[in-house]
């Protein structure tokens, strides 16, 4: 970016419109819109089927839906005009299709749940106004690092720390409660994929012999092993098992990506492995896990329950589903947490929930394109990250829920009921909308415009030459606080 | 990197076919396994969150509804029998925990709204935003007339059933002892569980109706059938005539067969069929032989599961027929209606219906018709002859011959109707060979009424009686006067129409 550029966009004031730019919102735009038709249809077949009444709040719901809706998208209108339009309506579904099962399983959360949503949203929105460049992101890297951790470990703190339901991954302050490892999750994919694009080549390069092993500096892989002591940690102190396996997934890959390093993987599965039979040998709760995943009839009123009774919903609804609101799945504990996959499997069926593992599909396609399409470093590897979080947290708890790994407790993104997961999530789908942006405007497909930042520099810039050239000095350079791309 | 990117894209999506394999297992491939599985409560429940119609009686009375629930937060609705024991041995009941039976089993597609036809026309109401779909079911049975049943049978253990012998529709069939379903629906489990076991090991059954879940040896009434089979076949006429003997003693055996009380009885057709003499209806079984009896009493329906719109009806039987040519005696005292006979209650009721109706035997039947929610008819049950057993001459013959009973016979002392109406009997007296207790009997009496216009077919019978000082355990003096009120009731009393 030059300086004359910058100047040329400063008097033209308004960004160019781009063809490819254009078609991709009008995309969103119609998908959105229909994201919103579908979950306001779905909320009034919810409610026919549980009290016989299509609920009297209906255009009002479908309103400030579509309001919401229409004002995110707005906003990746101005500010990330090239970005990817299949992302956000595919959340907006997910959301919609939660929000409803939410709804429908316990109306009482379902006011929380909207503001929540809101929140969301307006997370969504400040994070993409907020970050109009990523490289912002790359240059608060270690600060980043050490809010992560910090999140992390908060819930072990004494006073605000909070155990619910056997897992310590709660901090409570005021009337709030929040999940901090939703947030660490962000960050940490932050930090590795900042850190990784400086060093991959001296992590690659693999100069340390140990004996007929070629390794890394150990400088250099200290912070795989710092995270998987942080994973480790997680996993015995907050009896969160589902986190540290989604941490640790998100280290090894991302190592394994920025490297091309296969022994990555390897090391990642050892290492997790060798924890995972630690606690297995030394904690009862991680042995009831794995018992009730092999065979849950063994206990089928106490521990097996939960599980049991999710198999029996999802039988129950079968191919079709029993109808939104005609079918029972309260009887699953935490239906609209953990198990909310298991609700839509039975009141949607095999259809719904196959829609709703093609949407992850989806996503993990749209994600993973852009962390192709990118050029830069710091951009694929921050994209294949965040990714990865969506991706494999879904696995998680959906391989939990249908029995093909053992359960381990953590929230279906988008989808599950919980504001933490629901803001860090739209957090992380602004950031990834940010990414394929800045590839889009990288690759020519739209004017690569200053943002209203760069143009306050530009024009404070300016007016400072001119002032210095009407007293006839040198003009100071322009390269230091423009900083434009990595 | 982006060959790695590629291939963390590919292992992802091979992750997301796995979720897609496990989910077809689970919602397809185990779905049935999983459905039948004991501790797997979501069909049930589901049932228990819809709205389930009423069960209507022909006079308007509902005895079978669903109430709001207020007790259990996992279910909508509780199932309720405001009329208690009247009507349960017909409606069943419907239990989470313990089941459902009867017309609340066979029914529950109609009740819930789930047939097809309910849910087609359901379609405009639950656009219109009514998903309340639930249908109902009116019987053909009278509650008023259940009620006079019940007071007739006065606690005795025993039944009455009254049926229109026109269309088979079953008018009033009371079982004692019945059951309070209110005991156990509805009920916190413990209480239920406790309830329902107490009336499985009640005595007399009452979990099982006997007016058509059970049988039992007829007596005499069956001699209507061994009569109707000898006029078919020719070996009977008005004119036979049979010889004064106490005893007669039927070939293969030196026991004789003696007629009740050991009393001396003849004489023409009408006589021996109104004194109700044992011989010449043991002769007659003889003179038919082993095949025609067989035949005989098929095409009176025995031996084939009755026809009711109800689950679980009895089988009436003429008892193991092997061997029977080698075993004549047998054959001689089962053509009065003892040894293996047994006949269900309420296929005596046809019985007698079969000789008012011209000899046509109607299949029975309990639902008048189905509704869905709006009231419009979803099926109504068309009357169907289910066996002919006898021609029109030889049911008018038997008609005579059983006015008889009523005139001058063992019905005698017992079956003068009101208002001059002419009622016509079999009575019988099972004399069931106890040999502690040889007095030992069940009391049956099959009539009809209008004897020339039949409106009405009954059959009542206690259980178990015995004779006291003043009233022998026959047929006559203890079923009799229950047939005579139930008649009453309905033809000139307060249930007339």
């Amino acid at each position: 970016m030059t300086h004359a550029a910058v100047d040329d966009e400063h008097g033209a004031g308004r960004r160019t419109p781009s063809p490819i730019a254009r078609h991709r919102r009008n995309t969103e735009l119609t998908l959105v819109v229909m994201a919103a038709m579908i979950t306001g249809a779905a909320y009034a077949v919810a409610a026919l089927g549980t009290n016989a009444e299509i609920p009297p709040g209906i255009v009002v719901f479908v309103g400030v839906l579509l309001a919401l809706l229409l004002c995110a998208h707005i906003v990746v209108r101005l500010v990330a005009g090239g970005a990817d339009g299949t992302l956000l309506p595919l959340a907006a579904i997910l959301h919609g299709v939660g929000f409803v099962m939410i709804t429908r399983l316990d109306d009482r959360l379902a006011g929380l749940q909207a503001t929540w949503s809101l929140v969301a949203i307006a997370a969504f929105v400040l994070t993409l106004l907020f970050v109009q460049r990523t490289t912002l992101l790359a240059r608060y890297r270690w600060v980043l690092f050490l809010a992560g951790a910090f999140l992390l470990l908060l819930p072990m703190a004494p006073g605000v720390g909070r155990t619910i339901n056997g897992a310590r991954i709660w901090v409570s302050v005021g009337p709030i409660n929040f999940q901090p490892g939703e947030f660490a999750k962000l960050a940490f994919a932050i930090f590795f994929a900042a850190y990784l694009a400086d060093r991959r080549e001296l992590i690659a390069a693999r100069t340390w012999k140990v004996g007929p092993i070629h390794l890394p500096e150990p400088r250099y892989i200290a912070p795989i092993f710092v995270a998987w002591g942080f994973a480790v940690v997680v996993m015995v102190g907050e009896r969160d098992l589902g986190s540290s396996l989604l941490f640790f997934t998100l280290f090894v890959v991302m190592m394994w990506v920025a490297t091309e390093r296969v022994g990555y993987l390897l090391l990642g599965a050892v290492l997790f492995g060798g924890a995972a039979w630690f606690s297995w040998s030394q904690f009862t709760h991680v042995q009831t896990r794995v018992t009730n995943w092999i065979n849950p009839w063994d206990d089928p009123l106490d521990k097996g329950y939960q599980i049991i009774q999710a198999l029996y919903g999802l039988a129950d609804g079968g191919l079709l589903g029993t109808g939104l609101g005609r079918g029972n799945p309260n009887q699953v504990p935490e239906a609209q947490n953990d198990f909310i996959f298991a609700s839509i499997g039975e009141e949607f069926g095999l259809i719904g929930a196959t829609a709703v593992l093609m949407s992850y599909i989806l996503i993990v396609g749209a994600g993973l394109r852009i962390a192709l399409r990118t050029e830069r470093t710091f951009e694929k590897l921050l994209a294949t990250g965040l990714t990865t979080i969506v991706g494999v947290q879904a696995f998680i708890i959906i391989g939990g829920v249908l029995k093909v790994i053992p359960l381990t407790g953590i929230t279906l993104p988008f989808v599950s009921y919980g504001g933490s997961s629901l803001v860090s999530n739209y957090i992380l789908l602004a950031l990834l909308i940010r990414v394929s942006d800045s590839a889009a405007r990288r690759l020519g497909e739209l004017p690569d415009d200053p943002t209203t930042g760069e143009r306050w520099t530009a024009w404070r810039l300016s007016r400072q030459i001119r002032r210095d050239e009407k007293r006839g000095e040198q003009p100071p350079s322009v390269t230091g606080p423009v900083e434009v791309g990595s | 990197m982006n060959r790695a990117i590629r291939q963390l894209t590919v292992g992802l999506m091979a992750c997301y076919v796995v979720l897609f394999a496990a989910l077809n297992y689970w919602q397809v491939g185990q779905k049935e396994e999983l459905d039948a599985k004991f501790d797997n409560t979501r069909a049930v429940l589901r049932e228990f969150n819809r709205p389930r119609g009423n069960i209507v009686t022909e006079d308007g009375v509902v005895v079978a509804q669903s109430l709001p629930n207020t007790t259990d937060e996992n279910l909508d609705f509780t199932r309720d029998y405001p009329t208690g024991d009247i009507m349960s041995n017909v409606t069943g009941y419907f239990t989470k925990d313990f089941g459902s039976t009867q017309l609340e089993r066979t029914h529950g597609d109609v009740l819930t709204g789930s047939t097809a036809a309910q849910q087609v026309r359901g379609l405009g109401d639950i656009l219109a935003g009514n998903v309340d779909n639930a249908g109902s079911v009116e019987l053909t049975m009278r509650y008023d007339a259940q009620l006079a049943a019940k007071f007739a049978l006065a606690g005795r253990e025993g039944s009455v059933t009254v049926i229109n012998p026109q269309t088979g529709a079953i008018i009033a069939m009371f079982s004692n002892p019945a059951y309070d379903p209110t005991t156990f629906v509805g009920q916190p489990f413990e209480t239920a569980q406790q309830a329902i076991t107490d009336l499985q090991n009640a005595d007399g059954n009452p979990l099982l109706a006997n007016a058509y879940q059970e049988r039992y040896m007829p007596g005499s009434t069956f001699k209507v059938i061994t009569t109707g089979i000898g006029l078919e076949a020719g070996v009977l006429s008005r004119e036979t005539s049979f010889p004064d003997e106490r005893e007669w003693t039927p070939p293969q055996t030196d026991d004789p067969i003696r007629n009740y009380n050991g009393s001396l009885c003849g004489g023409d057709m009408a006589t021996v069929f109104r004194r109700s003499c044992n011989i010449p209806f043991a002769r007659t079984a003889l003179e038919l032989g082993v095949e025609r009896m067989i035949d005989g009493t098929r095409a009176w329906g025995i031996d084939e599961q009755l026809p009711i719109d109800l689950p679980r009806a009895a089988t009436s039987t003429f008892g193991n027929v092997d061997d029977l040519d080698q075993q004549l005696p047998l054959l001689a005292i089962r053509g009065f209606g003892q040894s293996e006979d047994q006949m269900v209650p309420l296929h005596m009721a046809m019985v007698a219906g079969a000789v008012a109706n011209g000899g046509q035997m109607m299949k029975p039947y309990v639902v008048e018709a189905t509704y869905d929610k709006a009231g419009r008819v979803l099926d109504r049950t068309s009357p169907e002859v289910w066996k002919t057993p006898i021609s029109p001459q030889t049911a008018a013959l038997e008609r005579e011959f059983m006015i008889g009973v009523v005139e001058s016979g063992t019905a005698s002392c017992c079956l003068d109707l009101a208002g001059g109406i002419q009622a016509a009997a079999k009575t019988g007296t099972a004399e069931l060979g106890v040999a502690s207790n040889p007095d030992l009997s069940h009391a049956w009496i099959i009539a009809f009424a209008p004897a020339e216009n039949p409106q009405f077919a009954i059959s009542v019978v206690l259980i178990n009686v015995q004779s006291t000082q003043d009233v022998a355990a026959t047929g006559g003096r203890l079923a009799g006067p229950i047939a005579q009120d139930m008649l009453d009731y309905l033809l000139s009393g307060a249930g007339a129409r």
